[in-house]
């Protein structure tokens, strides 16, 4: 039995003013000593002893009501008796593919089962596995076999760690209860990303199972195919260099091997020539036979419309004086990396043959100014088919053009501060943080996705998309850079200029990759999203790395590379992440006993009794008089 | 019984009661009530002479006084002393229930008060008087007499009385009417707060025996009235037992029970020529002596 507010209760105190006023009563009543009792004796007044009784029955009565009244109002609830006596042991489960190492799952399922029969015996026990996302396998129950049971038929994955999932829906699932939490797991950095922090009740304790550090690994954490040649990444996590040969499938046959040397934590890029391949899936694939074998093998979609270059729309055509960082940027890294940059002014655009846009891989719009809406419809047509295009949203760029190459159903606003006073913002220093760091433009940066931070805006320009996904922002809360898409094809738009106008970044290290990569990721064939993370395959699609069909077209699947890194935090981190709101742990017990009480009701039935017991009291009172 | 304007020309039981000895009392309360005689309706009605009286038709010849009427031509009847002396038994009520009084007076004192100054007058009038005190049995008997002594014995008989326990009045009538032998009068003064039935037959044992009999029932005003007006545990002055009661509820019921007992000793000691006084412990007791009197001179 529980109250939900207790402090009414206090209120039973009220019931001593009818045992007062009982007892007062008493103390008034008069005694005489009588000579015709007799004639009293059958009147018909009732004897002493059935008086007293009477009496005593009303004050039982008139207590009863103000005690059932003060109990009404506390709203009082039944707990139920398992949740009442016993906690609950949650084991969350890492199925991660960095679990996936020979002997190193069956290590943390050994952990699991010790922690189910360890847990305490009045306590229900509950599994949950995690990785991109957490799935429960067994709800509280006192039944520890079938908690084994589960532990014993879970299997690793090609899910990345996600300690966010796996956490809050151990909590929800002790959620009112005194719990233990028990995280068996490899205790990858990786794990703990941006985002909503996981949370779990003030009471509820946190258990860490290290299942241990990851074991000697190769992984192939990137593969791109450029102008006819392969490109895999091979990361190379063990404690002394190795020798790695890897083989080269096209649309499942081989095609080509390469080998490379990598050095102790080093990695090196592999790559395979002439593969030529018009359209099809490559696959590159390495033998690792004592490391993580989910990263072994890596997929990339060719499509036979690859564009030859970079179109460079400023507001003169002069690109070495509109464009000068970003051109520079682009043709810097190895011969086979370069862009060929082309530069046109925005209002010859509209006097090129379509044609000629669509032989670009990417259009980099520095400017509209002279755009004609014939330009803007040939852009507009060009994205809509697949293209690229990459919006610096700088001084001389109109949020109207922009609008319209995009479409306005997208509610796409680009406010350039220049030409706008109303709208400028200038600000001291202005820096950028991504919001994903898993977004490809970022993934050259690592865990160097900081060194964005060093870039300084004076001014920036407000962008805002409707169903545009932002990839970063500026410290000032305003986007910084949308990732749009439109048609077949997407836009990326910087909140600010290239040029070292409003800004330093071209003059920082991490201007070239930024671009290289945004070029790389606007470049990619075919329509978007033709390259999924397992954890991020929409709704249909196995979480399984390889080829997918989706409706007619082919999509890739790959594992998350982060997975692979050996990055570790201590428990004592693991557990310093995790929030322990106790308001918030107190306010969701309280709305658990909450919607107990309400689904109970329990304080209608005593207000209902306290007016019997008056009702019953009027009788008997009325009776007497 | 409130008291009436006439009635505060006697002296407040209350204040009788106050007084000394019960012979002071009994001497108050006579001479005081002889004293107003002479101005009331009673007036010419003396026990203290034998009278000359014209002849009326019936009385006994043998009464008519011949010198009288050789002086005079006319007929007169002597009356003699002998003749209108009697013997009166006093019987007090010693019962708990006379314990009770409101008024500052009890009812037992009143009784006494009473028995006393009857006593006293009978005394002075040189009939003979003697007490019987009972509850539910005699406790205290003494003979009639007419010696000046024997009035101080009676006063020191009823000034030794203790109230006794429960009441039971027709026994007491029953023993004291077996040993009656001589006609007189029979005086009961009691709150006759017990059977009525047997009580009247009791009473109706003196007749038989040839006794004129006077009832005087004492209640206090609180008993008639029933003035409580909160909640009251009542409990029996004789058996204890307690009935918690309230009043203004209970009321009607005890009027109609006491009114009703004591229209039934009136009818029923009417019917049987048995004179009945209703006396209030607030009524002066010279109320009662003339009620004695009334009967007295029926009796001479």
């Amino acid at each position: 039995m529980g109250l939900l507010s207790p402090l009414y209760l206090a209120g039973a105190a009220a019931a001593v003013v009818p045992i007062v006023l009982h007892l007062l009563k008493r103390q008034q009543e008069q005694r005489v000593r009588f000579a015709a009792v007799a004639f009293l004796k059958d009147a018909p007044v009732e004897r002493t002893s059935r008086r007293r009784l009477r009496e005593w029955l009303l004050l039982m009565l008139r207590v009863a009501a103000l005690v059932l009244l003060a109990l009404a109002f506390a709203r009082p609830f039944f707990r139920p008796a398992a949740a009442a006596a016993a906690g609950t042991t949650v084991v969350a489960l890492d199925t991660s593919f960095s679990m996936s190492a020979p002997g190193r799952f069956e290590r943390a399922k050994e952990l699991a089962r010790d922690a189910i029969r360890n847990a305490a015996r009045a306590d229900d026990v509950a599994v949950v596995t995690f990785a991109d996302q957490a799935d429960v396998l067994v709800r509280p129950t006192a039944d520890r076999g079938s908690a084994l049971a589960a532990v014993d038929a879970a299997r690793s994955g090609f899910g990345s760690t996600k300690y966010r999932a796996g956490v809050n829906a151990a909590s929800a699932l002790a959620a009112g209860r005194r719990a233990a939490i028990v995280i068996v797991t490899d205790l990858q950095e990786n794990g703990w990303d941006a985002g909503e922090p996981a949370s779990v009740s003030g009471e509820t304790r946190v258990e860490v199972r290290d299942v241990g550090a990851l074991p000697d690994n190769l992984a192939i954490t990137a593969l791109r195919v450029v102008d006819g040649r392969a490109v895999a990444t091979v990361l190379n996590n063990s404690r002394q260099g190795r020798q790695v040969r890897g083989r080269l499938s096209l649309d499942g046959r081989p095609a080509a091997q390469a080998t490379v040397s990598i050095g102790a934590r080093e990695s090196a890029d592999m790559t395979f020539h002439d593969v030529l391949a018009a359209q099809g899936v490559v696959a590159v694939a390495i033998d690792d036979p004592q490391g993580l074998q989910a990263d072994n093998v890596r997929y990339a979609l060719v499509s036979g419309a690859t564009r030859p270059g970079v179109l460079v729309v400023t507001a003169t055509g002069d690109s070495s004086r509109d464009a000068f960082y970003l051109e520079h940027a682009l043709a810097a890294g190895r011969a086979g990396d370069a862009s060929q940059v082309t530069s046109v002014s925005a209002s010859s655009l509209s006097a090129s043959p379509p044609e000629q846009i669509r032989r670009h891989a990417v259009v980099v719009l520095l400017s509209t100014r002279g755009l004609e809406p014939r330009g803007r419809e040939w852009l507009a047509s060009y994205v809509a088919g697949g293209g690229g295009l990459l919006i610096a949203a700088g001084p001389d760029v109109d949020g109207e053009v922009i609008a319209d190459v995009l479409g306005s159903d997208r509610r796409l606003g680009v406010t350039p501060a220049l030409g706008r006073p109303g709208d400028e913002q200038a600000h001291a220093a202005l820096t950028l943080a991504p919001a994903d760091v898993r977004h490809p433009i970022f993934r050259a940066f690592g865990a160097e996705a900081a060194s964005l931070g060093l870039v300084t805006f004076r001014t920036i320009a407000r962008i805002s998309g409707a169903t545009c996904e932002t990839l970063a922002k500026f410290t000032s809360g305003d986007a910084a850079i949308l990732d749009c898409a439109a048609g077949d094809g997407r836009a990326l738009i910087v909140g600010s200029d290239l040029n070292n106008r409003w800004n330093d970044f071209p003059l920082r290290a991490s201007f070239v990759p930024f671009v290289h990569e945004a070029v790389r990721y606007l470049s990619a064939p075919g329509p978007r999203a033709a390259e999924y993370l397992v954890g991020d395959v929409p709704a249909g699609v196995a979480p399984v790395p390889g080829v997918v069909d989706e409706g007619g077209r082919r999509a890739v699947v790959n594992v998350d590379s982060r997975e692979s890194e050996p990055a570790r935090i201590s428990a004592d981190e693991f557990q310093a992440a995790v929030t322990r709101l106790k308001d918030a742990s107190a306010d969701g017990a309280r709305i658990s006993v909450s919607e107990q009480e309400g689904r109970q009701h329990l304080w209608q039935f005593l207000l209902v009794s306290m007016l019997v017991t008056l009702a019953v009291e009027g009788l008997i009172a009325a009776r007497a008089a | 019984m409130p008291a009436s304007p006439r009635d505060r020309q006697f002296l407040d039981p209350a204040v009788v009661a106050r007084l000394g000895t019960l012979e002071l009392k009994a001497r108050t309360v006579v001479e005081g009530f002889i004293s107003g005689l002479h101005r009331s309706p009673f007036k010419g009605f003396s026990v203290e002479f034998a009278e000359y009286r014209q002849y009326i038709h019936g009385d006994d010849l043998s009464t008519i006084d011949w010198k009288v009427f050789a002086r005079s031509d006319r007929y007169y009847v002597k009356k003699f002393e002998e003749e209108t002396n009697l013997d009166c038994q006093l019987m007090i009520d010693v019962s708990g229930s006379m314990a009770y009084g409101s008024r500052g007076i009890t009812k037992f004192q009143y009784a006494a008060c009473l028995a006393a100054a009857l006593g006293y007058l009978m005394n002075r009038q040189h009939d003979g008087v003697g007490l019987t005190a009972f509850d539910e049995r005699i406790v205290a008997a003494l003979p009639p007499g007419r010696r000046p002594g024997h009035l101080r014995s009676l006063l020191i008989t009823l000034d030794r009385l203790a109230l006794g326990t429960r009441t039971n009045v027709s026994k007491p009538l029953h023993q004291l009417a077996d040993s009656t032998n001589r006609r007189g009068m029979v005086v009961l003064i009691s709150d006759l707060l017990d059977e009525p039935e047997a009580i009247v037959r009791g009473l109706k044992h003196f007749q038989h025996r040839g006794a004129e009999v006077l009832v005087f029932q004492v209640l206090d005003p609180d008993e008639i009235e029933f003035p409580f007006d909160r909640i009251t545990r009542f409990e029996d002055l004789e058996t204890n037992d307690e009935v918690m009661a309230v009043p203004e509820l209970v009321r009607s019921h005890y009027l109609e029970r006491m009114s009703g007992l004591i229209e039934r000793y009136r009818r029923e000691l009417g019917a049987a020529g048995i004179d009945y006084q209703l006396l209030s412990t607030s009524q002066p007791l010279e109320f009662a002596l003339l009620a004695y009197l009334s009967t007295r001179s029926r009796t001479a």
